[in-house]
């Protein structure tokens, strides 16, 4: 729809501005990716998430 | 038993969901072997006719229906024949009816590719997808009927009508895939091809394991994202099975590089393939594990452009009903001549001509 941002365009402009933390990330994941599991690579995903939140703006809900 | 019916002031998307007749019936045992559901109908229904009512969107991601169509148009022209009658089973936007006003890539001066096929009817069972571009000029250079099915399992034609039956990327959200099949064999008319193709095998392979490895690291757990597919070797058997004969199965990988996961997901649901697996977990996919889906997409998977690829495996199979007429395979040891022999002297003579 013209004149209107999706809520994934929001979402992807903002993962396109943390390929830094998203590299590390991707990173710890494939270190050993047949033994994965669940809060593997936390903090890399938390730093992820931090700069994904600044990106996105405030209005931002992270749901759980 | 007449009853009043209400049916016709229920609003569509609503009477849908109903049952066609309100009337009691004996519970009573299905014969056979009861049809496993793997696929929510009535939801793929409805992303199809949402997604085809914004025509621009849908329009655009054409791209993989239109290609895969062609090469099915270019099989069918292989067939030295004139089709009076052909169907067109599940046909999202007549792609296929559009690649046939086309003319064929081999002979580009020979006209339109529409010149063997007589009349063709087009079915579906979204309305909206399948009258979405009943208005554009392609429509008057070929005979094309459009048919909107009820259930896209059930054939509603006589038995011996059609002179092939064609079918473009729909038959991976069948559930009864052997009976549609053998209803196919059915409506055809002897000796005649169904020419099909279907994603399957490792079709997205890239968004699986992505959306695999982030929900085993966000949530220690994995759920059904994309459809479970037919391999290769399922089709041949299940071709078989519904009885075609001269069976021919091949594969075509195609793979299309997006600038990120969402841009595959967004053109998905543009589509209208997005998930319709009963099992899945209902509403969207958690942000965590999108988030995380992305990055690890574009680790395990990332072209050094930064691109990610997504394959698209392509299972062709064209099979023909048996008819008393049809040439049939020798029998064993009936053979004049080694075929061992002829492919040695004409590597000999290969050789010879090189040096």
């Amino acid at each position: 729809m013209p004149g209107r941002t999706r809520p994934i365009d929001r979402f992807a402009a903002a993962a396109a501005k943390c390929s830094k933390e998203g590299s590390a990330y991707g990173k710890c994941i494939l270190a050993d990716y047949n033994n994965v599991h669940k809060d593997k690579c936390v903090t890399e995903f938390l730093k992820l998430k931090e700069c994904y939140i600044v990106g996105f703006g405030s209005s931002w809900i992270w749901t759980y | 038993m007449a009853t009043l019916s209400v049916r016709a002031f229920i609003p569509p998307l609503a009477r849908r969901c109903l049952p066609r007749q309100s009337v009691r019936r004996y519970a009573v045992q299905a014969p056979g072997a009861p049809t496993l559901e793997i696929f929510s109908h009535q939801h793929k229904w409805m992303q199809k006719e949402r997604a085809a009512r914004n025509a621009g969107a849908s329009r655009d991601v054409d791209y993989l229906r239109d290609e895969v169509a062609s090469r099915l148009c270019e099989r069918l022209l292989d067939i030295n024949r004139h089709f009076p009658n052909v169907l067109d089973l599940g046909a999202n936007a007549c792609n296929i009816a559009r690649m046939l006003t086309l003319p064929s890539l081999d002979s580009p001066d020979a006209g339109p590719r529409a010149q063997r096929v007589g009349k063709l009817t087009a079915a579906d069972s979204s309305e909206t997808l399948l009258y979405r571009d009943a208005s554009l000029p392609f429509n008057s250079e070929i005979d094309v009927h459009r048919h909107v099915l009820s259930t896209s399992e059930t054939l509603p034609y006589e038995a011996n009508s059609f002179d092939a039956v064609l079918s473009s990327l729909s038959l991976h959200w069948i559930n009864d895939l052997p009976s549609v099949l053998a209803q196919v064999n059915n409506i055809l008319k002897p000796d005649s091809p169904f020419i099909g193709v279907m994603m399957g095998g490792d079709s997205l392979f890239e968004l699986r394991t992505s959306l695999q490895l982030a929900e085993l690291d966000r949530r220690g757990g994995v759920s059904t994202h994309t459809s479970p597919l037919a391999d290769v070797r399922d089709v041949g058997g299940l071709l078989q099975r519904a009885g075609f004969n001269l069976l021919t199965v091949d594969v075509d990988d195609i793979v299309v590089d997006f600038p990120d996961t969402f841009s595959l997901m967004k053109d998905l649901q543009a589509m209208g393939e997005s998930n319709a697996v009963i099992s899945r977990e209902k509403g969207g996919v958690q942000r965590d594990v999108l988030l995380a889906a992305e990055h690890i997409y574009r680790a395990l998977h990332g072209n050094e452009d930064g691109s990610q690829p997504a394959t698209f495996r392509m299972i062709y199979m064209i099979g023909w009903k048996p008819s008393p007429k049809q040439a049939k395979p020798l029998e064993r040891g009936t053979g004049m001549f080694s075929i061992k022999d002829f492919l040695e002297k004409e590597g000999e003579k290969k050789r010879d001509g090189k040096e």
